[in-house]
């Protein structure tokens, strides 16, 4: 064998190794958080007690309902103090550590700890006037732009950087001016930043400044929008300031490599960095000067911690707590004697997605196919009917994720339509639609034709990654099959995350094999569903479109639907006509579980709390090791 | 011996060049790209269809391909599309772990594998011999990243002996003294993991050689000549059997590469071989041909530190 060949026999190995490794993948909040299965490492069950506050019960079942959103306070809290804050990532973090250039959520959590939004939000992420400024709104009305509003700012005397420069309206300007220049180089730029009167015209490099944002003084910025919609208040307004005494002198394409970025960032939160090793920790010692007042905690330290030994790194204490704990190892270290267990719903939906068109990339907009094999609704309202979310919440997630009713989640408290009349599990429902609508068994073989006697094979897309993936697509399949619908995997397999936003359509090239598909939405905090099912987005994956759907959704975030109740009205019955027109079903909603060890004091996780991370203490210079 | 060498360095040029190539596009033919992790419906797709007009990836890949050697011939890999910063200041803040990682676990391994493959190969054939084989046949069939974990479970989770992820603890002066031990301490458990897998064959190596050399004739003639037992196993055996361990040094290197992608993903050691895992999945392009392409060049490199050395011990293997 010659020298060359038994290398290239090498990098086939290396190759094989390196593909079997992809299996786990977690790039995208919109993918269930994984956790790499053949780590986890189990500490025997020596600990047979069980505490009363713990939510067991006894057929291992648990209910987010059972769990609290703020941790308990026991014990005095000492002065100062450092805690250990866990990164739960099976990646580094990339080291972007700026609001307005970061792209993974690790560092966004990085970013948290020292800095922070100009604007708060409520329990239902509307801003509030609580944060480091207020808000005024007025109506903007010129005959271009007939339904405008204007927003102007206070930014509140005491805010300052970590350098002692005050927090100046020109700051937060400067956040539009960079996200907006033709050369800036991340993600952050869309219709939230067009929205802006001469915004448009400021990234084709036709104006050099943006004519709708205004200093007024140093601590006043006025921002024009050309319309006004209620998605403005829920996260719309672009709500983070960048040290303009800082960057005003690295050109806008340096900026992100920049060492202001990457190696000495500064923000106005409660902590400042202190030393940052690339990738693996960050060192924050308090920031005195907080405006909210000096943080209890002398001293944080942010370590990337593997989901697979998260556990026993939160037994031994070498963390205190982490930014989210992988849910499917709960059930197995419920009984971890020194944390506590906080849970709120995530701002996630899992569901299974029906392809009714295709993306016109010329037209940018979806069309319809009527031809479909999924076009008619009673198939669809029927495979709803055959599967049952309940068991599947209970018996592979142990409760921890449970059957989905409607695609306005419920932390969407104002809302969300608890009482919309969705299909649940009934599979004589199922069997007595489809025969009405003409799929009947013809040839006898058990396995329903179409409705001109043709065979029907369904082709069904899923995303593999976690043990449950394969088993919960395999039940799903088995649902279908015992109202006598065929579906079979595409390809016979489960799909990896890449492959399989690819062929769902990311791109607008749909596989035009595939005729359902189980995927999951991360909504972010914007109860607008306009950019998932909007006839001109790509991410409406179904690619369905009806005008009623259309109208309610324009009608959702226009400038009437700043009346709650009529926003509620809108939303409820665009709830109740998704439970008609099935695009999509929801299955599952899902918890966040977060261990918080018990000498942690002050901690809060519930949407719009307003504990701030400068109030947290701990009761002794020790965390609590697991017994 | 010139001759030999320059001529192994040329053909290093064409390997090099279908390396390059392979490498390209294989990762160009992975489904999907850095900015498929974003679907986000916070983040318009308009922006990232922009994104990816920008960064070139819907050219033909020919161009692309020519693109990227031009940059690699003057030494830019490119910008990591994930990190928003230059590959080769990336790869340079991982390198210096993965090397040290390697030199480490490379001298762990000799000082596991010599003592013990003379020590076999001396006393062939008894209890002690029968134990070191039985060793190293064990560390033969155990793979290494189960190998690893349990270590990793053991003495950094159970006894807490060792640190359990990172390659420094947070918080210190990178150049001072103590910087420098924790960098140590961090990577003395994956590098004692992988050199006690990796170290069997070097094990055997050392002990068939012995045992070849032990009934070779000038054996024979340095023990009638009188030689004591030690100066015939320190000066004549040990010497002689060496010299193939140390032909096989540059595959030692090809084979740390391999291993340092399990270690390092499960150690948490950033070097690069996590690296290289996570841009894989990622779909960092920039990063993923920038890595593979630098273990390709050290495997390559590492053949030819082997076949030079090889020639250099026995004219036999040098090419006419």
């Amino acid at each position: 064998m010659s020298k060359s060949l038994k290398w290239l026999f090498a990098l086939m190995l290396a190759m094989l190794l390196v593909l079997a490794a992809c299996g786990n993948n977690t790039a995208g909040d919109d993918d269930q958080k994984k956790d790499d299965p053949k780590t986890e490492t189990e500490d025997p069950k020596d600990d047979e007690k069980e505490d009363e506050e713990e939510p067991v019960e006894d057929d291992g079942l648990y209910s987010i309902d059972d769990f609290a959103t703020s941790k308990t306070n026991e014990g005095e809290a000492i002065e100062g103090g450092s805690l250990t804050f866990g990164l739960v990532s099976d990646t580094v973090f990339e080291g972007t550590l700026n609001y307005n250039f970061y792209s993974g959520a690790p560092d966004a959590e990085v970013i948290a700890w020292f800095d922070e939004s100009m604007l708060y939000t409520d329990g239902n992420f509307t801003f509030t006037n609580e944060g480091p400024a207020e808000f005024t709104t007025e109506p903007y009305e010129t005959d271009e732009y007939p339904n405008g509003v204007t927003f102007t700012f206070k930014i509140k005397d005491n805010v300052n950087w970590h350098d002692g420069e005050p927090v100046k309206a020109e700051d937060w300007a400067f956040s539009f001016e960079v996200i907006g220049h033709p050369d800036y180089t991340g993600v952050r730029y869309g219709p939230d930043f067009s929205n802006i009167v001469g915004m448009e015209e400021y990234n084709a490099g036709e104006a050099d400044t943006i004519s709708g944002i205004e200093i007024v003084d140093e601590k006043t910025l006025k921002i024009t929008y050309k319309e006004s919609q209620p998605s403005l208040l829920t996260g719309g307004v672009w709500s983070y300031a960048m040290p303009k005494h800082i960057f005003k002198d690295i050109p806008v394409a340096e900026m992100q490599e920049s060492d202001a970025v990457r190696k000495n960032p500064i923000g106005m939160g409660p902590f400042k960095v202190k030393s940052i090793t690339p990738g693996e920790s960050v060192v924050y010692e308090k920031f005195a000067d907080y405006w909210r007042g000096e943080p209890n905690l002398d001293e944080v330290v942010l370590k990337v911690v593997s989901p697979s030994t998260v556990v026993q790194a939160l037994q031994t204490g070498e963390v205190d707590m982490v930014d989210s704990f992988p849910v499917d190892q709960f059930v197995d270290n419920a009984d971890m004697s020194n944390v506590e267990w906080l849970g709120i719903t995530d701002l996630a939906y899992t569901y299974i997605g029906f392809k009714l068109g295709h993306w016109d990339a010329e037209a940018k907009k979806v069309v319809m196919d009527p031809d479909k094999k999924m076009a008619d609704v009673n198939l669809r309202r029927a495979m709803w009917y055959a599967v049952d979310n309940n068991a599947v919440g209970e018996k592979f997630y142990n409760g921890l994720r449970w059957q989905a009713n409607s695609l306005i989640i419920p932390p969407f408290k104002d809302y969300h339509n608890a009482d919309v009349e969705a299909p649940t599990y009934n599979p004589d429902e199922a069997k007595k639609l489809l025969d009405e609508a003409g799929y009947v068994d013809v040839d006898g073989d058990g396995i329903r034709e179409d409705k001109n006697g043709e065979e029907l094979v369904i082709n069904f897309a899923s995303m593999s990654g976690g043990d449950v993936a394969e088993p919960l697509a395999q039940y799903y399949i088995q649902s279908w099959a015992a109202v006598g619908l065929k579906v079979e995997l595409i390809d016979g397999r489960l799909l990896e995350f890449n492959a399989f936003y690819d062929r769902v359509g990311q791109n607008g090239e749909d596989d035009p094999n595939i005729d359902i598909y189980q995927g999951a939405w991360s909504t972010g905090t914007d109860v607008n569903p306009y950019g998932l099912y909007g006839p001109d987005q790509m991410f409406n994956f179904p690619r369905y479109e009806s005008e009623k759907s259309s109208e309610l959704l324009a009608a959702g975030n226009s400038p009437e639907a700043f009346d709650v109740a009529y926003r509620q009205e809108v939303y409820k019955e665009w709830q109740e006509l998704m439970v008609e027109d099935i695009p999509v079903f929801p299955t599952l909603y899902r918890a966040v579980l977060i261990p918080v060890n018990n000498r942690v004091l002050n901690y809060a996780i519930d949407y719009g709390s307003t504990m701030g991370r400068h109030e947290l203490a701990v009761t002794q210079e020790e965390p609590f090791k697991h017994e | 011996m010139w001759k030999f060498s320059v001529r192994r360095i040329l053909i290093m040029i064409p390997q090099l060049f279908v390396l390059s190539l392979l490498i390209f596009v294989l990762a160009k033919m992975m489904p999907g790209d850095a900015l498929s992790g974003q679907i986000d419906p916070n983040i318009d797709p308009a922006r990232i269809e922009e994104l990816r007009i920008e960064m070139g990836w819907y050219d033909p890949w020919h161009e692309q391909y020519a693109r990227w050697v031009g940059g690699v011939m003057q030494g830019d890999f490119g910008m990591s599309f994930r990190f928003k910063m230059p590959v080769t200041e990336l790869i340079g803040q991982r390198i210096v772990n993965s090397f040290w990682l390697s030199v480490a676990t490379l001298i762990l391994t000799y000082l596991i594998a010599i003592p013990l493959g003379i020590t076999s190969g001396r006393y062939n054939d008894t209890f002690r011999d029968q134990l070191i084989t039985g060793y190293s046949y064990v560390g033969f069939a155990t793979p290494l990243f189960i190998f690893a974990l349990v270590m990793l479970w053991v003495f950094g989770f159970q006894l807490q002996w060792f640190p359990t992820s990172g390659s420094v603890e947070p918080g210190m002066e990178p150049g001072t003294f103590d910087y420098f031990m924790s960098k140590f301490y961090h990577l003395l458990l994956p590098a004692l993991s992988m050199a006690l897998i990796t170290t069997f064959n070097t094990i055997l190596y050392l002990r068939n050689e012995i045992i070849d050399t032990k009934q070779k004739d000038f054996i024979l003639l340095a023990r009638s000549k009188g030689a004591s037992e030690s100066r015939v196993y320190n000066q004549h055996i040990f010497r002689n059997s060496l010299l193939p361990i140390a032909a096989f040094f540059g595959f030692e290197i090809t084979g740390l590469i391999g291993g340092s992608i399990f270690i390092e993903n499960i150690f948490g050691y950033p070097g690069m071989g996590q690296l290289l895992i996570e841009s894989i999945s990622l779909r960092d392009f920039s990063v993923v041909t920038a890595t593979t392409l630098l273990f390709g060049i050290a495997s390559i490199l590492g053949a030819l530190i082997s076949d030079i050395i090889l020639s250099l011990v026995d004219p036999r293997i040098r090419i006419k």
